[in-house]
Parts: structure tokens; sequence; C-alpha cells
């Protein structure tokens, strides 16, 4: 009896022992998230963490990528690619290769540059999945933050397809997708990006969820739209969709006092980025400004200055100075300060009223609909202190507004490379200020990386 | 979610009230109710003498009364003390010639034992010679037992979950013990196994104290730089080694805070280092880099004994540079004008503008880093117990100075608690152990000795006339003392615990259970004040900045274990079956907070104007696993061990957080065999081999989640939150597989023993990210890429016991390893961005660096390889040769000599590498800063052929040149060297001297010589112009009684 009483302890115990070494269920090493992570999906179940999902897609179009204030962005680089700057600083830079049309597939800001495009793509991929996903959120922030998303992912993607041709159109966040993508056509790219941009518009809000108009609205969508159509050669699209910014007169107007034209409460702006820290001006002031010579980047290249019109407002306003005695360099100053100086007063200025006018006025030039497009234009030249056009015949005017193109949006994200581009008249322009200018260089090269790790995506653009 | 966090509360509760029944049931086994119901013969076990069936043996208790059945001889009580020169000997075995008869001394080295005239007695004791004495008519018989060096394979060796003779082994163990570590005047426990392990590469990343040491066990296996070390076990408790400081804090250590210091090496009792699959594959997916495994020193039996060891010393920097004096220095300053064509010198031209005196000299190393640090350590320690209870409580405080100017210094205090206990029927034990150690760190926030080297070597004077800071009119505003009104505060508590309970449920099995516990907080701070810049700049306390940094990691252990061991005829069969729960959590805080009213309030977070969370990270770790080892002896000459793991990780999504590991190890001892059984001159020899798998998991928490991390990055006020990373649920482990082969031989009754062994051991599946293409969105995804990293190498041991008489002994240990590290495959590495860190066939430990071709005669410039041939030298298209910083071979030669009661050890450390030298450091020669004396060997005009590129102080090219002489292979020379790592002198004052007192007084000293031919500071070093390891002289005295 107390034999078996000691034989049962022992039992008990090897039992128990097994019970517990045998025990393994999975479960033990399921560990829950901690506080400072948060899992994709409760991202999307609140509102506030939601925002700041969209809105960190902001902050990186601010600090990378093409629509960058900072040196790698379109404005400074294709400034520099086309007849707008020339560039004096650090040989060997990546702008030192643009201005000196030296671009290679090997170039670390070359790969930069697409990889920080498709991370901004993925990242909207990841809140339109997340939102459509989401069970918590209300129907109007799903609307707006998607049509935030579908924006940004139309944006990025326009600027690429102009940038290197035919390119991959991403929708989705699986990686095993993305990986094996080949390009699409040009013209499948466009009808994608509108596609995304007539949801936009739709989903998002006629009026600006915060001040200081740093998130894109209904309209802000729709200008995009109507760059879009422009660049397609749709001209009643393109006029109608300039129409329906313009027209929202209580919203948007032009500012005449050129000195504010860049301040961050200029009534013409449509949409534009909230700096880092509250008392932050603009990127683009600390890589445009300069106050000695010889620059410590670009200058403005003198045929551009000396192309403005006699009286031109812009030519003093937006323009300054810089003379060591000898020689005068020119800077854009259309913003005033760098980016810690002077407290906060300036935005990066993405889309902005005068660029519909401009819009309209070569769609309504193109389509026949000569007054309309000449008052377009004048809108335009009459505020920088300009007579009205003295252009008569369609060609004319349409030659007139690129021109004014040319002197409203120098050095603002590539406009005039674009607009010799989509005009033809790259080779005609550049050839003769850029010695070795080929056509095929109307393209960047792909990341040589990114062909060796995808190979559908060769071939490499021609030239490179 | 939170469904599940309840029942993962309930499962807490549900082991822990599991734990609680284990721990009843084996308690209530163990003690069963005395009195009433008593069985007769409960305690009493009658076993049957293997050798001889007509001898029975009862046991009770302790004691063991063994009945010749077939006695026809008279037989008598023969009592005795047993000795050994520093006292009575507890534990020895005394038997009898022929006769499985045998008892064991007490705890008074007394022992009793029937034998008749005839009989011969046996005395052994593990590391002593034995001792054959004949009874004769005697009937007390005392022993003096003399230690013996050459028994080394007689040494039980600390495998982790099992002990295993050392001769009896198949893994690759490598050990020390409390012998050589307590010569050593370290407070590192790393410091301590310096040259003195073959395999083991060990370099100290800093001669500040509270700095840490990178360990390297068969070279790199990860190509994750964070993914190398090995897994430290204390006690059976793993220990986090795992970095707690933050880049912001603890610049001047280095690198990270390495919470490694906690262990205190005074309380260490031996320390393995686990090597080969056989030994480490028990250890599953943590042992791919080797296991370090730490034991701390346990309570011994005996009259209670105090101990206590007062040590005080001196160190200093062990190299200096060789640098221009001022003559020198001024005269390549003024020719690197003139060759600017400069005539007047610019305004902040101090050095040669006459702001500064032109024949002033200083030496500032001597000035900044050649101040002597102070070390004092004592220690003191109660031990005692009897057969069956036996405790050991210590206490250390340690305190180190510092060789920079001013009050710094590191304090560390520790306490740690043994105790064991043994049941009266030898069926149940319980041990503890506990320690606690506090570190307090006080050092500059920087570390002076870059500043040192490049110093104008007629810089004024530090301090003014009135010992207040030297601005010299505001030209001197570098003053590098001005570094000293930043500081950096370090405290860390660190507690470990932990309890074995067993009990031997069956004859041959044995149920135990392990539970361990770990906490450990760390505060750190790094607080630059205003004052360090000088007051004419107008920089007010709003500028002053505080850095702190808060970690907290605190881990529980429970593994439950079970060994069965049973012979059969010439077999022994043992099994271990065991399982593992172990949960850790992990927090970390820094803060960087900006503007303080006034200094004063510089560590008062509230007072800052700005205050920024710059990291915020909590973790959870939980690992399970089961693991099991069987072993089967044949005969004491053919041994297989099989071992393995099962193993579950919460680092690993769903699907992949188990995996298997397993090895197989074999040895034959072929000195046992017949034919070799008795020969003279082969004593021991045995040829082992072993195979198997293990696997790395140290890629931090959570990294399989789809998770969004903040950016701390604002838009419109909002700070940002980004994905994280690509979500990839799907990987596993790191897989390493090793394979060894070894021999192990000694000769003259092991008087020399050699071990050679050769091991090929290749890491695949690396947890790197997998290189992707840009329209994923990344570049790369966390996923097990097809990469394989082979080690592969030699080690050799060598043993001699040169002379071994009663008063003279010499022993030499010798150790050399020789390893090879190669990339073998990288799928994807061209286009990756890991293509400028590795190249296919070479180390992983490289770097890839420009050829410089020379100075060009004409031009007086550098000239380097221009691979690609484009005409100008780019970076990396040219930087395209390969430096391997790996160590090529490395070992160190001990010697113990002693005589009478005098000990000398000393030990020689020698490592030959390629490391940064010196060109690193420095400047373009020609500017204002210090340069290498050698560099007054310099091109002037053209048509010189020289070393070193044309002095300038303005020259862009000159610049550019410097440059890419400091990225070439210039930069990169021979750094071996030998250096006399310790030595420590002994002497026993003769007990009788002090009436039962014991006496030792030492002197120790590390570092103390350094043979080498290079010419930056000291050779051993990670980064560079950190200040280097110390040479340190101590002496002290240790009294017990």
């Amino acid at each position: 009896m107390k034999n078996t009483l000691y034989q049962n302890g022992a039992r008990l115990g090897l039992m128990l022992f097994t019970v517990f070494t045998i025990w393994g269920c999975d479960s033990f090493v399921d560990v829950e998230l901690p506080n400072s992570q948060l899992t994709a999906p409760a991202v999307f179940e609140d509102m506030a963490t939601a925002d700041a999902a969209m809105t960190s897609i902001y902050s990186s179009l601010r600090d990378r990528g093409v629509l960058t204030g900072e040196p790698v962005g379109l404005s400074l680089q294709l400034g520099n690619y086309a007849d707008e700057l020339d560039y004096y600083g650090y040989s060997q830079s990546s702008t030192d290769n643009y201005y000196l049309n030296a671009l290679t597939p090997s170039l670390q800001d070359i790969k930069t540059l697409w990889t920080d495009s498709y991370n901004q793509i993925y990242a909207a991929n990841a809140v339109i999945y997340g939102v459509e996903n989401s069970t918590k959120l209300s129907t109007e922030n799903k609307n707006q933050l998607k049509g935030e998303a579908l924006f940004v992912r139309a944006l990025v993607h326009f600027y690429l397809v102009n940038l290197y041709g035919d390119v991959p159109y991403i929708t989705t966040t699986d990686y095993e997708v993305n990986r094996n993508v080949s390009r699409m056509p040009v013209a499948t790219v466009y009808s994608l990006i509108k596609a995304d941009l007539v949801a936009s518009v739709d989903l998002l809000p006629q009026d600006y969820v915060s001040s200081n108009r740093v998130r894109p609205n209904k309209l802000t969508a729709r200008a995009l739209l109507a760059r879009v159509n422009l660049y397609m050669g749709n001209w009643d699209e393109a006029s109608n969709d300039a129409s329906a910014v313009i027209n929202e007169t209580s919203q948007y107007s032009i500012e005449t006092n050129l000195d504010a034209a860049f301040l961050k409460t200029n009534p013409s702006t449509i949409w534009q980025f909230s700096p880092a820290l509250s008392d932050h001006n603009t990127q683009e002031g600390s890589t445009f400004l300069f106050v000695v010579g010889p620059p410590p980047m670009s200058a403005l290249t003198t045929t551009l200055v000396s192309s403005f019109s006699v009286g031109d407002l812009r030519r003093t306003h937006w323009i300054g100075s810089v003379t060591d005695g000898t020689t005068t360099w020119y800077y854009p100053n259309k913003y005033k300060n760098t980016l810690t100086e002077g407290g906060s007063v300036e935005h990066s200025i993405v889309f902005r009223l005068e660029e519909q006018y401009l819009i309209r006025a070569e769609a309504r030039a193109r389509q026949g609909n000569l007054t309309g497009a000449k008052d377009d234009l004048n809108m335009i030249r009459n505020r920088a202190g300009l007579a009205n056009t003295t252009a008569v015949t369609d060609v004319e005017l349409i030659a007139a507004v690129i021109e004014e193109r040319r002197f409203e949006l120098f050095t603002e994200f590539g406009h005039r490379f674009f607009d010799l581009k989509r005009t033809n008249n790259l080779n005609t322009v550049l050839g003769i200020v850029k010695p070795g200018w080929n056509d095929t260089d109307k393209l960047l090269p792909l990341p040589a990386s990114e062909l060796t790790l995808n190979p559908n995506l060769a071939p490499q653009n021609p030239g490179y | 979610m939170n469904k599940n966090s309840l029942f993962k509360g309930r499962e807490v509760l549900l082991y822990s009230f599991l734990i609680y029944i284990y721990l009843f049931c084996l308690a209530s086994v163990a003690f069963p109710h005395e009195g009433k119901g008593k069985r007769p013969f409960d305690k009493l076990r009658v076993t049957k003498g293997l050798e001889s069936p007509s001898i029975l043996r009862l046991h009770s208790g302790q004691a063991s009364l063994t009945v010749t059945t077939s006695a026809n001889q008279q037989t008598n009580i023969i009592t005795g003390t047993v000795t050994d020169a520093n006292g009575m000997l507890t534990g020895v075995t005394v038997s009898i010639k022929g006769k499985a008869v045998s008892t064991v001394t007490d705890d008074k080295g007394k022992y009793s034992i029937d034998a008749s005239q005839g009989d011969i007695l046996i005395f052994s004791y593990l590391g002593y010679k034995e001792v054959a004495v004949a009874v004769d008519s005697r009937s007390v018989i005392n022993v003096t037992m003399q230690e013996d060096a050459t028994t080394l394979k007689e040494v039980t060796v600390n495998a982790g979950y099992y002990k295993v003779k050392d001769q009896e082994r198949t893994g690759s163990i490598s050990k020390i013990s409390s012998k050589e570590i307590e010569k050593q005047p370290v407070t590192n426990v790393l410091a301590a196994m310096q040259g003195r392990m073959a395999g083991v590469n060990i370099t100290q990343a800093t001669g500040v104290a509270g700095g840490g040491f990178a360990i390297q066990i068969r070279g790199l296996n990860s190509l994750r730089n964070t993914g190398n070390d090995p897994l430290y076990v204390i006690d059976g408790v793993p220990y986090a080694s795992e970095a707690i400081g933050s880049f912001s804090t603890s610049g001047v250590l280095g690198g990270l805070t390495n919470p490694l210091n906690s262990i205190n090496p005074d309380t260490i009792e031996s320390v393995e280092v686990l090597k080969d699959a056989d030994a480490t594959a028990i250890y599953g997916s943590r042992g791919a880099n080797g296991v370090v495994l730490i034991t701390t020193k346990k309570g011994k039996s005996g009259k209670t004994k105090f101990t206590a060891d007062y040590s005080r010393g001196v160190g200093k920097v062990t190299r200096f540079m060789d640098l221009m004096n001022t003559e020198q220095y001024l005269a390549m300053r003024r020719e690197a004008y003139a060759n600017d064509g400069i005539t007047t010198y610019p305004a902040n031209a101090y050095d040669l503008n006459g702001a500064w005196d032109q024949s002033r000299y200083t030496d500032w190393q001597k000035e900044l880093t050649g101040g002597t640090a102070e070390y004092t350590n004592l220690n003191a320690s109660v031990t005692g117990g009897n057969s069956s209870t036996q405790f050991l409580m210590s206490g250390n405080f340690a305190k180190q100075t510092t060789v920079f100017p001013g009050d710094f210094r590191y304090k560390k205090g520790n306490i740690h608690v043994s105790a064991n206990h043994e049941s009266e029927n030898k069926k149940f034990r319980i041990s503890f152990s506990g320690g606690y150690t506090v570190q307090d760190n006080n050092q500059p926030y920087l570390d002076l000795t870059r500043d040192s080297r490049l110093l104008a070597p007629n810089a004024p004077a530090l301090y003014d006339a009135n010992g207040n800071i030297n601005w010299q009119n505001n030209t001197f505003s570098g003053n590098p003392i001005r570094h000293l009104n930043g500081q950096f505060n370090a405290m860390t508590y660190d507690l470990l615990a932990n309890t074995t309970v067993s009990y031997d449920v069956l004859p041959n099995l044995e149920l135990k259970s392990a539970f361990g516990f770990t906490d450990l907080r760390h505060e750190e701070s790094s607080a630059v004040p205003n004052t360090i810049y000088n007051p004419a700049l107008g920089i007010g306390p709003d500028n002053s900045i505080l850095f702190l940094n808060n970690a907290a990691r605190q881990s529980w252990i429970v593994e439950p274990q079970a060994n069965w061991t049973k012979k059969y005829g010439k077999a022994t069969v043992s099994v271990l079956a065991g399982g593992t729960f172990q949960n850790k959590t992990g927090s970390q805080i820094v803060h960087q907070a900006l503007g303080f009213p006034s200094n004063s309030m510089i560590h008062n977070l509230s007072a800052a104007s700005n205050v920024t969370i710059t990291q915020n990270d909590e973790s959870v770790y939980r690992y399970q696993a089961f693991f099991g080892r069987a072993n089967l002896n044949w005969d004491d000459r053919y041994i297989i061990n099989l071992t393995g793991r099962r193993d579950g990780s919460s680092r690993f999504g769903p699907g992949k957080q188990f995996a298997t590991f397993g090895a197989v190890g074999a040895a034959w001892l072929f000195s046992n065999e017949e034919i070799l059984k008795d020969n003279t001159v082969l004593s021991f020899g045995k040829l082992r081999a072993s195979y198997g798998t293990t696997g790395n998991d140290q890629i931090g928490d959570y990294q399989f989640l789809d998770t969004y991390t903040t950016t701390g990055v604002a838009y419109d006020g909002i700070v940002g939150l980004a994905p994280s990373r690509l979500f990839n649920p799907a990987f596993g482990w790191e897989t390493n597989k090793k394979l060894e082969i070894a021999l192990e031989t000694g000769f003259l009754k092991d008087r020399i023993f050699f071990t050679a062994s050769w091991y090929k051991n290749r890491s695949s599946d690396q947890l790197v990210g997998i290189p992707l293409p840009g329209t994923t969105g990344y570049n790369s995804v966390q996923a097990n890429l097809n990469a394989t990293v082979e080690n592969r190498g030699i080690e050799f041991t060598l043993r001699t016991v040169n002379f071994q008489t009663k008063d003279f002994s010499w022993i030499t240990n010798f150790n050399l390893s020789s390893a090879k590290n190669e990339l073998i495959s990288f799928p994807g590495l061209e286009a990756s961005a890991y293509r400028n860190l590795f190249v296919i066939g070479e180390s992983i430990n490289i770097v890839k660096v420009f050829h410089l071709t020379g100075v060009d005669p004409a031009t007086g410039l550098y000239q380097f390889e221009d691979v690609n041939g484009d005409g100008v030298i780019t970076e990396p298209e040219d930087k395209q040769t390969v430096k391997d910083l790996n160590p090529k071979y490395f070992g160190g030669i001990q010697n113990q000599f002693r005589y009478k009661n005098f000990q000398l050890d000393f030990l020689f450390q020698f490592v030959n590498q390629e490391n940064y030298n010196a060109n690193k450091t420095f400047g373009t020669p020609g500017r204002r800063t210090n340069q290498l004396a050698s560099t007054v060997n310099h091109w002037q005009n053209p048509g010189d052929i020289s070393p070193h590129q044309m002095y300038s102080a303005t020259n862009y090219l000159v610049d550019e040149a410097h440059y890419y002489y400091s990225e070439s292979d210039a930069s990169i020379s021979d750094a071996s060297y030998i250096r006399l790592k310790n030595i420590a002198l002994s002497y026993d004052v003769p007990e009788k001297w002090l009436k039962n007192v014991k006496c030792r007084l030492t002197v120790t000293g590390q570092n103390l010589l350094t043979f080498t031919k290079y010419d930056g500071g000291d050779p051993e070093f990670q980064l560079n112009d950190r200040l280097p390891p110390l040479k340190v002289i101590t002496a002290g005295m240790q009294l017990s009684f």
C-alpha cells in the first residue's frame, strides 16, 4: 500500500514532467505586439493612425523623389537637364551629370529617384488596401483617404511615365507580383493614371480637410487631371478640367502682388507641402538661393534671364542676383527664405491656379477658341505687368503660351523640360545649348540594378 | 486580439500552477513523512558488487558499509586524515586495491575503512596524484597528496545540459577555470578569455572602462553584423548579450554599451566554450555562433572559510603614435602655404600667424590620454557547509579611474550567493545561486584619443593661469579639454538568479528542473552643456543638450529535464530529455532634451525647452524547445553521442516558428584498445568527429509582422506612420552545418598532451534582405537568402609538463588557431546594395579600397589604379582592391612555474592580421592637424620619388588625393602583434608563520609588453581612434582562514 503510494508519487512526478515537456502548444511562442508598433490592419481601424499613414506619404513626397525641393528633386535636376540652370557645384554629383547630359544607369541618384517613387506608390497602395479592408472607418473617411491615395498614385506615375517612357503601373503591395512586372506602353499608363484620377475626383471632398491647403481636395485631383489631359492631347477635357478649378473663384484667385505669390497664404495655391517643423520654410529656398558667387549649386542661365521681356515684373521680383564685381549670377527668387530662416511664411507649392490658366489657354488655342485662349494668357501676362499678347493665329498663340509657361513656371518641377518634350522641341532647343544632346536623352535611363533584378523590365531605354 | 490576450494570461497562470504542482510533487517525494509508516528499507539499499557477486554493499545515508562475505582474513578499522599542501581534502576516494571497497573522506579530511594487513589503500582525488599505501600493521594512516598537473583528461567539462569527463567527450569544448581568471586584473569575463582558447578570437573595443569586447567563435557566420554573437548561458540561464546602449549616449565607449560587463569575473568558477555541432546542437537555434557557458562559484563543504582579497594597481595606455614635433610640424605648415602660393597666412592659421607661440611643444597624447588609471579591487567571501549542504557568499567591489584628465571613474559592486543541498537519502538535490551587480560609470562624453593625435603640437596650454579653460583670445575654441565639461553617466543594475531542483525517482532516473530569472535595468545619459563651447561664441544653455537612454530587460526560464543512465555489461547508456520555456521582455526609450535655463538642471528633463523621444521600443521574445541527448559508451573505447533540439521562437511567423536541429558525435579512445593499453609512450589517444546542424535567430523581434512604424517626421502637425518593411511572414532560421574531426593524444603519462582539430562550418539561408527591384517599393525583403558563408580552420593545443617535482614545476600551454572565412555564394550580389561590401570567394570581413600606385613624381600627388580605365578615379568603381581584416592565425602561449611557495604565470597572446593603420586617422598633410613623424618624407620638387604626397593647406586636388589615400590599401597594413597579455607572480606565505591564516601575495600585469611593427596606436582595436587597451599592473594580498 505504502509502496504503491511511493510509486504513485514517482509516477505522478513522471507524468507531470511528461505533460510539462510535451505540452508544446505553438501558442506559447505567439507574442502580442508591443505598443511601439502597429499592425497594418490596426492602422486603418482608427482615423488618427490612418491619417498618419497618409500624411507620411506627403512628407515622403516633400523630402524625397520627384517633387522634393531637395537637390535630388526634379526642380533642380531637370532645370539643369534643360536650359533653365547652369551648374557650378561639385563635379561628379548627380546634378552635374544631369547638367552635362551624362546620366548613366548605374548612378546612385538615378536609382534613388526610381526606388523612392515606387516606395511612395507602395505606401499609397498600402493605404488603398488598408482602407478597403477597414471595418471601423466611416465612409467619409474612407473616401477621403482612398481618394488621396489614388491621387498620389496617379501623380507619381505621371512623372515616371514622362521621365522613363514605358513604365509598370503598380496597383498592389504584393512583392511577388511587383518584382516581376513588365513595362507598359505609355498610352496604357496614361489611361490608368486617368482612371485613378477620375476615381479620386469622385472620392475627394470639395473642401480642404486641413488648413493651408496641405492635403489635396477634389480640385487638386481635377487640376492634375487637367494637366494629364493636356499632355494626352485631350483638349476638351483639359479645358473643362481647368475650368472646373478656375471657376471655383470662392476658393482660388490670382495673387496680384508677385512678392506674395509664393507665400503659404497665397489664394492661387491649389496644393502645397506642409514643412516638417512648424517654423520651417521650403527646401526649394535652400536649394536655389545663394548669397555669394560662384553659386554652391546652380544659377539661372543667362539665356533664360535675358529672354524675359522688358517690364516683366517676374524678372525683377522672381529673380535675384549676386555679383563678385566681374560676373553676375542669377537665382530663382520665387521662394525668398531658406528652409530654417525667417519663420514659417512659405510652403512648397505643387499646384497653383496660374498653371490652370495656362493649361486652358493652350487647350483653347488648340481647339480654335482663340479669344478664350488670349483671355487666359493675358490673365497671366497682365499680372506680370505685361501688355496683352500680340499673337494672332492659333500657332502663334500656342507658341506664346508655351513661352509664357517658361517665364511663369521656371524651376518648378521640370515644367520646362516636359513642355519641350511634349511639344517635340527638345532636340531643336536643347540640341543647340547642350553639347552631345541626342534624341534618346528625352528619356532617363532605368537604374541598372532594376534590369538585373527584374529582367522583365528590359530593354533599357535607348541610348544607355 | 483581446480574446487572445485573455487566453495568454490564463495560460501563464496554468504554467505557474503546473510548476507549483511539479515542485510540490518533487518535495513530497523527496521528504516522505518520517515516523509512523517508516519503512525499514526505505533508506537502506542493497546492491551487489558488480565485480564480484559475493560482495554485498549496504548503503545507508551517506556512509556505506561493505561486507565481504568470503572474508577469511581479519579486518581492522583504519582511520586517518588526507591533506594536501593547503590543508585537509574532502571527498578523496579511499579504496582497497583489488577489492570493491571504498569510502570517501569527510569534511575534515578524515576517513575510516576496514582493511586487512596485506591490503593496499589507494587514495585518489581528481587533479591529484594517486597514492598507494600498504596497510601493514597500522591502524592510522595519514596521507599528503600532491596536485598532478597531468590529469587534464580526468577533468569534468560542463556541456550545458550535461557534464562529461574530458576524456569521454565527443564534442569540441574549450575551458578556462577560476585559476586562470583570478590571475588577471580585468573586470570583463571576455578579457579573461583572450588568448587562452583555441578558435576563440576576442578583441577589446576600447580602453575606456565599461567598454565592450567583440568575440568570434570560429569566425563570422552571418552576413548581418548583428548576427554573430554566441549564446551566453550563466548557470543554465541564457543571458541576453544584445547591446543596451544607444548611439546617442554611449559614444565614449566606441560602441553600444554591452551588458556582459555585469558578469563579475571574480565569481566565475569556469567558462566553457562550445564550438562544434556535437556540443552546440543541443542549443539548437541559438548555437550557430557557439555557446559560452559560465559557471559561477559554488560553496565547498568543510570548515567555514573566509577569504578576503585586496589589490590595487595602475594602468596606462599601451602605445602612442610617433607624431611630428613642433619644428617638423611648423615646417610642414609653412611649406604647405608656400606650395599653395599663399604668403600672408590666413586669420585662422593661428599656429603660424603669430597667435600661438611657435616655440611651444606639447605631447598631446601624453597630456590627454597619458594619465594613470588607478585600479582597486576588493573581494570577500565566506564558504562552508557539510556534505549535504554547502553555501557561498561573496561580495566584490572594483573601481577604475581614467587615463583622461579629470576625475572620471568606473565602479562596480557585486554580491553573489550560492547554496546547495542534498537530502539525506541523496535522492533530492536543490541548488540556488544568485548575483546582483551594480555598475556606475562616469566618463567624459567623448573619447579624447582622436584629439590627442590631431592637435597641433604648438597649440596653447589647456588651462590659463587661473585654472580656467584657455581659449587663447578666442583662437583656441577647439581646446579639447572643453569636452570634459560633457559627461557620460551609466548605471546598470543586473540581477540573475537560478534554482535547480532534482530528484532521483528511480535508481537510474533523475528528474530535474531548472528555473532562472534575470532582471536588468540600465540608465545612461550623455550631457553636453553649452560650456563645451568658447563663451565668445555666444552659445547659451538654451543649446545645452541631454541624451537619456533607459533600457530594461527581464527574462525567466523553466527547463524541466530527465536523466537516465544505465550500464549493460560493457555498455553505458545515458539519455537526457528536457524542455525549455523562456520569456524575455525588453524596453528601451531614448530622449533628447535641448535647451535648459541653466546647466545645473541639465539632468532634469522637465527643465528642457524641447524634449524629443527619438526611440521607443518594446519587445517580447518567447522561446520554447525540447532537447535530448543519447550517449552510448562501449567499454570506454567507442562513444556515440546524439543530441538534438526542437525549437520554437516568437521571432518567426506562423508555420515558421519551429525547427529541428541535431548532431551526431563519435569518439574512439584507441589508447584503451588492448594493443595500446599498456603502451608506455602513448598514455591517451582519442579520435573524435562530429557533424550536425544549429541555427541562428538573432534577427530582432517582430520582423515577420506586417507593421507600421512611426517615421518621427511630421506633416501638417501629424507624425507619420509608414510601413516598417515589406511584409514577409515566411522566413525561418539561418542554418549552420558544422563538421569537425579531431585528434587528442597524451604521451608519457599525459605529460605531453596534444590536440588537433579541423572544422568546416557552413551557414546558409542567410537572413539578409533578398534584393528586390524598386518596383516592389523596397530594395529588399527580409527572407532567407540562399547565400552561404563558410568557416574552416584548424586548431592546435599543446600542454607539456616540463618539470614536476615536489618543489618545482613548469607547465606550458600553447594554442594556435588558423581560420579561413569565405563567402561561397550570394545570389543577386551584383545587383544588390551588398556589392560594395562582399565579394564571392572572399571573407565577409573585407573592405574594398583603392589601390595606391605611388606618388606621381611630376605632380606630387598620390596616384591610384584606375580599375575601369575611364580616366578618373571614382568611388565605388575604382575601389576594387580587397583587404581581409580577419586574423590569419592567432593563439597564445602560457607558462606556469611553481617553486615552493612561489608561482609565476605568464601568457603571450599573438595575432597575425591586417588592420587600418594611422593613415586612416590623419588629414591632408599641410592642414592644421598634426601628422605621423614619418610624413616628413614627402614630395617637394618635380622628380622626387617619395612615399608621401606634397603638403598643402588649401589645394582641393591635394585634399581629394589624400581622401582616396585614406580609402586605399595604403591605409591598411600589417597589424600583427605579440603581447604579454598576462603575467602573475604569487607567493604563499607559509601557514605556520600566520597561525592557520593563509596569505597569498600577488603581483599581476595585463598587456605589459607589446611587440608589433604596427605604426598606428595599439594594433588591437575595432574602431579607429579609440582609446587603446590599457597596460595594467596590480599588487594584491589574499587572506583566508
